[in-house]
């Protein structure tokens, strides 16, 4: 009996231990949702309630008109459109760059130790910010969306999680397709690719996330204010004391919603696309890939 | 004689490989694509690096400028302004190697909750803030801090308080920016030592268990230290970072109150070699290359000694 009593308070304890863990990760994981949420309600609440000075956490209100004002103005189809260019080319060409490199330095061709201390030094040592610049503006990259894409569209660190996935595929498969008369191509293309779904899903994800999250090859390069993406756009918003320039009305009808109210608009419209897209991105993260990564 | 035995040997050898080579062309073109733009956008601007020790005039080019030796490094060594700028980076940076271990703990913690579906919520909450931009983190920053918008003031204010301007403050600006990039980087930091953690042999568990081990002594004598190499490498790839700070974090949150504590070379690289009217190309090279320099000098030099010590390094 007094075992099964110590048995009893050893599982209370458990349980107490359990639950003092669980409460202390959730307000963690409060710090970081709730600002979003906070934003979230503060760019619906309508101007006079926000005017009045109360910390809202629950719109007495509601209204969209930031948004509309946000949307409609010229400032951010401007930038949407950059944005949308630099993410819809640069994505494809990241995956099929790095994996195509990736796939190559998995096979034992002659020169891949050579290639791989050369895809790996790219890691250890950089040329820096100003021979960087040079060489964008010697290529004729300037002002031109493309000197944001190019240069992120293959990265050591992409290419050798990719290499040790498809290290990873069992050679068989593709023996056998090749007895079958299949070029490297083909066995690329149509046993390796669909065996990589998932890890290709994941790379695109990241992809296109840091391609909408393009801020600084932007203030480098880009020189037309008209073509500046959508993180520079926001980031004038959130600083500027008089944003309707920035938001570039095609109608006027500005200042009865609070400046305030409209960056935190900007700040939900930018951010959006990420917190739509992030759930799909969520699922691939804890698989044992990353720490292949991080083994080199 | 001996000519002739070895002609056929090598002739057969470059025969071999160029058969080889041939085999696996198609791989190569699959390859190419990637490595051209490395040799594009990384290996060809290291040859701008040669502009450190020229007075580089854009008009003559890399070719036609004129060699000045090690005068921008002179200069630099014996500028105020850049050990200003070393000692504000490192400053930064310890501040961060302060948060080290907070991933670490975080995915202990995380790996002791038994409630998978809480795990995954709270797993979810917190890597979110890595895929938002610094532009984002910062206007959220500003949307809390600020001195007659932000919430927190707003409640100090309704409470009774003045209110502070922290993001003007030379007492706030370290904290914040220290807690914006423990913010934005513990959860997905402790994805690495997740994945370590489900890594360790559970054998090791039950036999522990077996000898009247507790979790406590558990967690402190068989996940810990299964998941050093993990950790070995990622101090490692810190070290190299030790005196970059992030652009985009610091240029955004500087302001003209906290300037002087937020000078770091990024920035002043970026105003004196970029946005500037006058840019000196030879200068702020020279300023960059310094910082390649020792930042691959460090991740060598830590790779060594971890490796002399036993564990396995990066390389």
């Amino acid at each position: 009996m007094s075992k099964d009593r110590k048995k009893m308070g050893m599982k209370a304890k458990q349980n107490l231990y359990q639950f003092i863990l669980g409460f202390f990760l959730l307000l963690l994981a409060g710090t970081m949702v709730l600002p979003f949420v906070y934003v979230l309600m503060v760019s619906f609440t309508d101007g006079s309630v926000y005017e009045s000075g109360k910390f809202i956490l629950w719109p007495e209100k509601w209204s969209t008109e930031a948004y509309e004002l946000i949307l409609s103005g010229k400032g951010f189809l401007n930038s949407l459109k950059s944005t949308l260019l630099i993410t819809g080319i640069g994505t494809p060409m990241n995956v099929v760059f790095n994996a195509g490199l990736g796939y190559m330095l998995s096979k034992p061709i002659p020169g891949r130790k050579f290639f791989n201390k050369m895809v790996m030094f790219t890691m250890l040592f950089g040329a820096g910010l100003i021979p960087n610049f040079i060489n964008i503006r010697n290529l004729g990259l300037m002002d031109s969306i493309f000197a944001s894409i190019l240069p992120g569209v293959c990265g050591a660190w992409t290419v050798m999680v990719m290499r040790s996935f498809f290290e990873g595929i069992p050679s068989e498969l593709e023996e056998a397709a090749k007895i079958d008369g299949c070029g490297q191509l083909r066995i690329f293309a149509t046993i390796v690719l669909p065996l990589s779904k998932a890890m290709l899903a994941t790379f695109t994800l990241f992809a296109a996330v840091s391609y909408w999250n393009t801020y600084f090859s932007a203030i480098m390069y880009m020189t037309t204010t008209e073509k500046m993406p959508l993180q520079v756009y926001v980031q004038k918003i959130v600083l500027s004391t008089n944003i309707s320039d920035v938001v570039d009305l095609t109608t006027e009808l500005a200042n009865t919603v609070p400046q305030e109210v409209m960056r935190m608009a900007a700040v939900i419209v930018v951010t959006l696309p990420i917190i739509i897209v992030y759930p799909f991105l969520q699922k691939h993260f804890a698989t044992g890939m990353m720490v292949g990564a991080v083994k080199g | 004689m001996t000519k002739k035995k070895a002609a056929p040997v090598v002739v057969h050898k470059k025969g071999y490989l160029r058969k080889k080579i041939w085999q696996y062309r198609w791989i190569y073109l699959l390859g190419l694509p990637g490595l051209t733009i490395l040799v594009l956008f990384n290996y060809i601007p290291m040859s701008g690096l040669l502009m450190a020790f020229q007075d580089y005039n854009p008009y003559k080019g890399l070719l036609g400028s004129e060699w000045v030796g090690l005068k921008h490094f002179d200069k630099l060594f014996n500028d105020a302004k850049f050990y200003r700028m070393l000692k504000n980076t490192i400053i930064i940076n310890l501040l961060e190697m302060l948060t080290f271990p907070a991933p670490i703990i975080l995915a202990l913690l995380l790996n002791e909750l038994r409630s998978t579906k809480l795990k995954k919520v709270i797993q979810t909450s917190v890597y979110l803030p890595h895929f938002l931009s610094w532009a984002i983190v910062v206007s959220l920053t500003f949307f809390l801090l600020s001195s007659e918008q932000g919430i927190v003031n707003k409640i100090a204010v309704s409470m009774g308080g003045t209110p502070t301007k922290y993001l003007q403050s030379k007492d706030w600006i370290y904290p914040i920016i220290t807690i914006q990039s423990l913010w934005k980087g513990v959860g997905w930091s402790s994805i690495v030592y997740l994945a370590a953690i489900a890594g360790v042999d559970q054998e090791l568990y039950e036999a522990a268990k077996i000898d009247g081990a507790n979790k406590l002594q558990q967690m402190l004598k068989i996940t810990i230290p299964s998941i050093m190499p993990t950790v070995v490498v990622m101090l490692i790839m810190k070290m190299g970072s030790i005196i970059s700070v992030g652009f985009e974090q610091i240029f955004l949150m500087t302001n003209a109150n906290v300037k002087s504590m937020l000078e770091v070379f990024e920035v002043y690289i970026y105003q004196n070699g970029v946005a500037s009217g006058f840019p000196n190309y030879s200068y702020t090279t020279a300023i960059g290359m310094f910082k390649s320099v020792v930042s691959t000098g460090l991740v060598l030099l830590t790779n060594w000694l971890t490796t002399r010590k036993g564990y396995s390094g990066v390389m």
